[in-house]
């Protein structure tokens, strides 16, 4: 009792581990396959620089030897998997000679702070109104409200954060435009650099919630109308417990738990959605690197980003798996 | 208790009638029925599905499903007029005056809660928070009380079997004590072991805290067996009411009177009626028609049947039956026959070839040969297709189809032989037949291919107690008239004691006691197959089902039953059981 | 309660209630597929009664807001480009005619093959058992976490221009895992049901089982699943044309949102180059709710009850 069975576990490690390996053989071997030589890149970057390039056969060879790639593919490959272990991806091409893990590093807070604000409250606020959808004592205008907003909640955020950023931002003025703190106030613990953070982050993380609780509204709905109809919830009734509580401990309780599975399965395109809108609030985070980096044709940003938010998923993925047990008693009874 | 609390009625309805608004207008569930329940009395509501005994109850309980409501009439409980109340009154009387036992006891306890706070929220509703060792004791006291220990309550539900889940419901249920008990089918998921034990708790509870119960259900003898006064439902109108005595002895309504004939008993009159015996198909081979050899069946650590050697010679039609409550390994025996499970150990030989290992021609000989009828009539047929795809398929496939009209015509005459009128039922889709419909195709699709083997695996388990006599006799005839054997595997050891040549008892995957029905079934030797008759409620005031509450130490007699070994009580010729 | 209050929530219950009776004839799914069908048929028609010429650059005048309105530069709209004209001089109209239809070719191809391949291997998995399933299931696991527009960000980056052809493909590599697993799971719980074990003793063959008594029953689930995969084919594609990774030369919506944010059309106030586009993509999405909600109300008439 109490604890994670442990073959659960080890198949969960599996799958883990699995996921973090083909994704990073995935992003390895796709640069690989392409005609594009980076080194060359870099020159053409060096010539634009400099105006001409003298000896460039030389400085050529020079740069794939920086870069590792004159060496045999396997060890290329050896070498890729061990430097991803300890987050090492090399030099970033565009920002020389500044290594990925720092500029990954840099942007990381942010994409996290965000993403955990918005994911957090979509989850609890989709949730919260999908159940009072079904709930035969729900106010009236709820029943009737949210099956209309959930209109929006088709739309990815891109489209969204692009309304919102016309509307609040650029007609309005109520918010700011692009970035994710005030070009004025010095990052640091001060109140005025939180609320500027705050206040910067609020569009971004409204476009992501008010397109997204609808997904989880509606899953909600639907498991609420299946829990409804349970043998526990009417006995809960005959117990003569308050509706309220039977709302929440017998009903919201039980339907929750494959909501929780959804979750895990869904942070991955929830992330890749909140790069998108970063991306058009020109938000410090993720998003932003990766554009720069697409914009500057720099691989290593490219595979260090992308390698840092599937492990962000996947561990994500493996802790709501190991969570799950404690939620739901009966995977423990069933895998022990 | 005094006379005069006795005869004071804790519920009475009065001119009820209930209705479900639907597409169609106005459905009357429940029609102006009238009832009266004294207090420390027990009432059985009896009828079929859709009578509206249940509906009743909820109506009692204010808890309708949308969109019915109570019409007319009036509900009084206890001086308390049930229909005038408020929400939140209602809320409060729920438990503390009425106690409602669902039915399907599997499913209504909280999967994520423990069993305890399942208890201490209901207390805490009525009476408000109070303190956890107070809490815990009244939850002990309850659980006690159902004959549970103490440490029940730290577990959860899942970790419970299904009688103990029953236990606890009806420990919820008293748990303040109310003025009614509303018991809706409390045993109908439970073996009848485990049913005689519930039963009694729940009639021991109501004795002590001098409640009125109702007892809803279908089953004839375990009215008999529970309550003193029955009240007869049938579409939705109370058809007959009286003591129970009176009903049984002398039934006034002619559906009261199906209802008590229905049931067959051990040793009563056979509800079957041989007229002639047909010959066995012939058979090309020499071999048995269907042999185990050391058959065993494992999954993972547990042993649902140990080594099993029979061989069912098949040249003279039989109905073997094969008896055991679930888990006793007889379903398995029936998917390994057909060939749906293959055995961890030894052999199943269709006249002597391998069942696991057939060519693709041997296997459709096989199957045209050996077929079956399910348990569920509802799961038989596929909901995209109309009926007759499922008697017109195997017949094309197995090429016993000369034209297409030879097909229907075929169909039509296995319809009329198992009374069912081809025209109304071949071209509808599943869903517009009753159960007790589609089981009877599915044993008029057997007839059609006229196999040498059927094997059925609890026909009549799923559809309405008045029908399952008409069915059973459906699938005698296929032996009576049609010369086909019969596998018949049943948790019904009155069917089977009407029906079979040879009766087999399954235990725990053992044969426990075997031989011809009137012998095992009539004087059971093995204490395993005493418990089961024993536990069987009859609808017959005489035969009492043990009154001896509590003396049935569970532990014990599990242990004298483990000690015994398998009785054999003789043979027929063409079954040979190997001796173990 | 009032008598007349009763009777006309009745008579509401009861119109309700009447709905019940053909499943398929659900408002939210004809809304839906009248949506996507506007969408298809603005594409077909646009060819016919516009010129398609009008969506390269520079065969109009620039940043010309649509009619009624009036740009920063103080022009107002013309009747040549009824929808404004973008930055590079190119026609609303003609590029949501040329570009609408192509978003969905995307989404409806990438969802085709995913599907093919989650019924394939759903039906592999969950009929052979074994190392197969155990294999498929394990895939289909990893796959679904890995977020595809990473993937295809890298792939797209290190090869440059794609065919919209080539970015469905890509895109179908992604949106088999949910098909797969669903099929699997109803695969397995019908291989227990009654008809199918009926089946097998009316001695069918597996294909037989396969496609003749389990295929039609996935039907309303098979849906399902499509429309969903064609939304999530759809936002990733938008995803990659909006950070200027999808095709290069072909006009699709995704990629007029790419030019307009780099243009700085928000804050020149040139709302109409990437409000229309928007507009555009988020009726389709809507269609593509409404369509799924409209299915899963046909395939599970509890849901009906509620709207």
């Amino acid at each position: 009792m109490g604890r994670i069975p442990r073959d659960y576990l080890i198949n969960r490690l599996v799958t883990l581990v699995l996921t973090i390996l083909i994704a990073a053989t995935i992003i390895w071997i796709i640069p690989r396959l392409s005609p594009v030589d980076p080194a060359e890149i870099a020159l053409g970057r060096m010539a634009a620089g400099a105006g001409a390039v003298a000896n460039s056969e030389e400085i050529l060879a020079q740069l794939r030897a920086n870069m590792g790639i004159d060496q045999p593919l396997i060890v290329q490959y050896l070498k890729y998997l061990t430097g991803a272990l300890v987050f090492d991806f090399g030099l970033s091409t565009a920002a020389f000679p500044t290594p990925v893990s720092t500029l990954i590093l840099n942007a990381l807070p942010w994409t996290l702070g965000l993403m955990i604000l918005s994911l957090i409250i979509t989850f609890f606020i989709g949730n919260l109104l999908g159940a009072l959808m079904v709930w035969d004592r729900s106010p009236k205008l709820v029943r009737v409200a949210i099956p209309a907003a959930m209109v929006f909640t088709s739309i990815p955020p891109i489209l969204s954060g692009l309304l919102l950023m016309w509307i609040f931002a650029a007609k309005l003025q109520w918010f700011p435009l692009t970035g994710a703190y005030s070009i004025f106030v010095e990052p640091g613990w001060t109140w005025s650099f939180v609320s500027s953070v705050l206040y910067h982050g609020f569009l971004p993380a409204l476009s992501i919630v008010i397109v997204t609780f609808g997904f989880w509204a509606l899953g909600m709905r639907g498991l609420m109308i299946t829990v409804q109809g349970e043998d526990y919830v009417k006995l809960a009734e005959a117990k003569g417990l308050r509706p309220r509580y039977i709302l929440y401990r017998y009903m919201i309780r039980n339907a929750i738990l494959p909501q929780i599975t959804a979750f895990a399965l869904k942070i991955g395109l929830l992330i890749a959605g909140q790069v998108l809108v970063e991306r058009i609030f020109a938000y410090n985070g993720m998003g932003k690197l990766l554009y720069d980096a697409i914009l500057n044709q720099d691989f290593p940003v490219i595979q260090g980003v992308s390698y840092v938010i599937i492990l962000m998923t996947a561990l994500s993925v493996f802790l709501v798996d190991l969570l799950y047990p404690f939620i739901d008693p009966r995977i423990r009874h069933e895998a022990a | 208790m005094t006379e005069e609390t006795l005869d004071k009625p804790v519920l009475t309805l009065r001119d009820i009638s209930i209705e479900f608004p639907t597409p169609k207008g106005v459905v009357q569930a429940v029609k102006n029925l009238d009832l009266t329940i004294q207090k420390g009395r027990r009432v059985g509501f009896i009828g079929e599905s859709g009578s509206g005994k249940t509906t009743t109850a909820l109506a009692v309980m204010q808890m309708l499903a949308e969109p019915g409501r109570v019409a007319s009439g009036s509900i009084d409980l206890a001086g308390m007029d049930v229909l005038a109340l408020s929400e939140e009154e209602m809320r409060k009387t729920r438990l503390s005056r009425i106690a409602y036992i669902p039915q399907g006891a599997m499913n209504s306890l909280n999967p994520v809660m423990r069993v305890e706070p399942q208890m201490w929220d209901a207390i805490i509703a009525h009476e408000g928070n109070m303190d956890r060792t107070a809490l815990k004791q009244r939850s002990d006291a309850a659980l006690a009380s159902v004959g549970l220990p103490a440490h029940t309550g730290e577990l959860f539900p899942h970790e419970l079997s299904g009688g103990m889940k029953q236990r606890v419901c009806i420990a919820l249920g008293i748990i303040l004590n109310p003025d009614l008990i509303i018991a809706d089918e409390p045993t109908s998921a439970l073996d009848v072991v485990t049913q005689r034990q519930v039963m009694q708790t729940l009639k021991d509870i109501q004795e002590q805290i001098g409640s009125g119960l109702i007892l809803i259900g279908h089953d004839m003898g375990l009215m008999a067996q529970s309550v003193d006064e029955l009240a007869v439902l049938k579409d939705g109108e109370l058809v007959e009411h009286g003591t129970v005595k009176q009903i049984i002895e002398a039934p006034k309504h002619p559906y009261t009177q199906d209802l008590i004939s229905s049931v067959p008993l051990v040793g009563g009159d056979s509800f079957l009626n041989p007229d002639r015996n047909a010959d066995a198909p012939k058979r090309d081979s020499q071999e048995p028609l269907l042999r185990f050899e050391n058959v065993r069946k494992d999954y993972g650590a547990v042993t649902a049947l140990h080594p099993m050697s029979f061989a069912l010679q098949g040249d003279t039609p039989q109905i073997i039956s094969i008896v055991g409550q679930s888990g006793s390994g007889k379903s398995t025996m029936g998917s390994i026959m057909l060939g749906f499970n293959p055995p961890s150990q030894g052999r199943v030989l269709y006249e002597g070839q391998d069942v696991q290992k057939m060519s693709a021609a041997q296997s459709l000989e096989f199957r045209k040969n050996v077929q079956a009828v399910f348990q569920d009539p509802y799961a038989c047929f596929n909901p995209f297709y109309r009926v007759n795809h499922a008697l017109k398929f195997p017949f094309k496939q197995f090429g016993l189809a000369q034209s297409e009209a030879h097909t229907q015509q075929a169909m039509e005459e296995a319809c009329a032989a198992v009374g069912l009128d081809p025209d109304l039922v071949l071209s509808r889709y599943p869903h517009q037949l009753s159960g007790g419909q589609r089981q009877r195709l599915i044993v008029a699709r057997a007839l059609m291919l006229s196999p040498k083997l059927l094997i059925a695996d609890e026909p009549v388990s799923m559809v309405d107690a008045s029908l399952r006599a008409t069915i059973l006799s459906n699938i005698y005839d296929l032996k009576d008239k049609y010369g086909i054997s019969i596998l018949y595997i049943t948790h019904d050891l009155a069917t089977a004691y009407h029906v079979s040549d040879y009766v087999m008892v399954l235990y725990k995957g053992h044969v426990v006691e075997a031989g011809p029905p009137k012998e095992v079934i009539g004087q059971p030797q093995h204490p395993y197959t005493q418990l089961l008759i024993d536990s069987i409620p009859w609808p017959d005031l005489e035969r009492s089902w043990g009154d001896g509450r509590g003396e049935h130490d569970v532990e014990k007699l599990q242990a004298q039953v483990e000690r015994a070994s398998a009785v054999y009580r003789g043979d027929v010729a063409g079954f040979d059981l190997a001796r173990v | 309660m009032a008598e007349t209050s009763m009777t006309r929530a009745e008579k509401r219950q009861l119109r309700r209630l009447k709905r019940f009776d053909n499943p398929w004839m659900n408002p939210k799914l004809i809304w839906g597929v009248g949506l996507l069908l506007g969408i298809i048929a603005l594409g077909l028609i646009g060819r016919v009664l516009w010129d398609p010429e009008l969506v390269f650059t520079g065969s109009a005048p620039l940043k010309l807001p649509p009619i009624g309105f009036e740009n920063i530069r103080g022009q107002s709209g013309v009747l040549d480009h009824p929808l404004g004209t973008d930055g590079g001089g190119r026609d609303m109209l003609a590029l949501i005619i040329i570009g609408a239809p192509n978003t969905l070719f995307v989404g409806l191809l990438a969802s085709l093959i995913g599907m093919s391949i989650g019924i394939f291997l759903g039906f592999s998995a969950g009929f052979l058992g074994g190392r197969t399933d155990d294999t498929i299931r394990v895939l289909a696991d990893v796959m679904i976490t890995i977020p595809p527009l990473l993937i295809l960000v890298v792939f797209q980056s290190a090869f440059g221009d794609v065919t919209l052809t080539l970015m469905a493909l890509l895109i179908a590599g992604f949106v088999w895992q949910s098909p797969t697993r669903l099929i699997r799971a109803q695969v397995l719980s019908m291989k227990q049901s009654g008809y199918v074990q009926m089946a097998q003793l009316s001695g069918a063959s597996t294909s037989h089982i396969m496609f003749n008594e389990m295929l039609p029953n996935l039907v309303p689930y098979l849906f399902g699943s499509f429309i969903a995969n064609v939304t999530t084919s759809i936002v990733t594609a938008v995803g990659l044309e909006v950070l200027g990774l999808g095709p290069q030369r072909i006009p699709t919506l995704g990629r007029t949102i790419y030019e307009a944010i780099n243009a700085g059309a928000l804050i020149q106030n040139l709302w109409w180059w990437w409000g229309i586009p928007t507009l555009l993509l988020a009726t389709m999405f809507i269609g593509l709710l409404l369509i799924n909600l409209g299915l899963d109300e046909v395939s599970n008439p509890r849901l009906r009850k509620l709207s």
